[in-house]
């Protein structure tokens, strides 16, 4: 990857309001960070960084930045980012990456498919991008800007994987070797095209309920076992009670229920005390 | 289109401010069609887009549809008076707001795509964009 020359000066201003009046006058808030140097902010001409950018296959650029004022003539910087405004494609900001000439750098490297695939040309199959990009590692000036597969020779239901990549001298290709990064898919048979639609065109009919499904399966669980036994009837006596019971009633009710079954295996003072308040309670509940 | 299971039938109508940030770059396909304004597309309206721009394709090339109706709107019966709680459902729709992308297409050429989209954004009320994942600068 060639590196461009590229101008940038200090700068002071941060925040929304000092970005916006940077932009405005026709500057990008920038920012440069690496391994051997403190994070640096900067302001870029935007002509610059278009002239930069323009033809090139990414926005991951190498670029020999000067910055004004700076004791280093030049600093090798890959654009790590660039950030663009959603609507309008403005950009918005630009992250350099500091790098140094001997150090090995990974980076996303677009894939560039050359020529026709027979699939596509006789079968009417379609050229599929799994992989848009591909990451690769190797030194800043090894770096390509482009990764080039030829699919002239893929027919239907064959794929360029990762490992079938060709890297250039000095580059390794990261990841998982069986990974397609381009593939010709069959075309969609008029069965298939016909299910589709038939399925789009189905009516939109009563739409299931998450909760109305849950309350069936919680009742469908209830086991009759023996903590299930004592605990439905607790929830059933509340319910028969007075409907206008508060929190607290409810605490009270439900406490009897877990009382009554420690009782008997601990005799203490506490529970022999609250049991029969409770009782009292639920009596006249159950009453109403 | 519409969900398959909900927690709740009934939604509030809620806000729709601001852009979309989340689903407005071109992920799965090379080409898109982005919105520019803000709306409710309903199941009817998402359906004649993909209709139309499958046709035109004419089973080449790939299409996703990025947006989804998750949204719930009910209407009162004509001739009904107010009260008597929120009225039934009448249909789902995507929320959708500046710079969302609506649809991708893949495997095509840009014209091929270019026409395939603008026949889509003839179906949908509000106005939208072609968009290319390699736009820069």
């Amino acid at each position: 990857m060639k590196s461009i020359a590229l101008n940038a000066f200090p700068r002071t201003v941060g925040r929304r309001a000092g970005a916006r009046k940077l932009r405005a006058a026709g500057r990008v808030p920038a920012v440069i960070y690496g391994r051997h140097n403190p994070p640096q902010r900067l302001e870029i001409e935007l002509k610059d960084i278009k002239a930069a950018v323009h033809g090139a296959a990414s926005e991951i650029v190498l670029v020999d930045l000067s910055v004004t004022g700076d004791p280093k003539p030049k600093r090798l910087a890959l654009v790590q980012d660039i950030q663009h405004h959603v609507l309008t494609n403005q950009v918005l900001h630009i992250d350099l990456h500091e790098v140094a000439e001997n150090e090995k750098v990974t980076v996303l490297v677009p894939v560039e498919a050359i020529g026709e695939a027979l699939g596509v040309k006789t079968g009417g199959g379609t050229l599929e991008h799994v992989l848009y990009k591909v990451k690769v590692r190797g030194l800043p000036k090894d770096l390509p800007e482009k990764l080039v597969a030829d699919v002239s020779l893929l027919e239907i239901g064959m794929a360029i994987h990762i490992g079938e990549m060709k890297a250039p001298p000095g580059i390794e290709i990261l990841g998982d070797k069986s990974i397609p990064v381009l593939a010709v898919a069959a075309p969609l048979s008029e069965a298939q095209e016909a299910a589709v639609l038939e399925a789009a065109a189905t009516p939109t009919g009563e739409v299931e309920m998450i909760k109305e499904k849950k309350e069936e399966g919680e009742e469908g669980e209830v086991k009759p076992g023996a903590k299930g036994a004592e605990g439905a009837p607790a929830k059933g006596a509340e319910k028969a009670g007075a409907e206008k019971a508060g929190a607290e009633k409810a605490g009270a009710e439900k406490a009897p229920a877990k009382g009554a079954e420690k009782t008997p295996g601990k005799p203490g003072e506490k529970p022999a005390a609250a049991a029969p308040a409770k009782g009292g309670d639920k009596k006249p509940g159950k009453k109403k | 289109m519409s969900p398959a299971r909900v927690k709740y039938r009934k939604m509030h109508r809620g806000h729709r401010t601001g852009l979309a940030h989340r689903g407005s770059t071109v992920a799965f396909g090379e080409f898109g069609l982005q919105s520019l304004e803000r709306c409710w597309l309903d199941t009817k309206q998402i359906e004649a887009a993909r209709v139309a721009v499958t046709r035109f394709m004419k089973r080449r090339g790939k299409v996703w549809i990025r947006i989804f109706p998750h949204k719930s709107f009910t209407k009162k019966p004509l001739e009904t008076r107010m009260g008597k709680g929120k009225g039934p459902l009448e249909s789902w729709v995507a929320v959708i707001r500046p710079a969302n992308v609506l649809f991708e297409v893949d495997g095509v050429t840009e014209l091929v795509a270019r026409e395939s989209m603008r026949l889509a954004a003839t179906k949908l009320p509000i106005r939208t964009k072609f968009i290319s994942r390699h736009r820069m600068g």
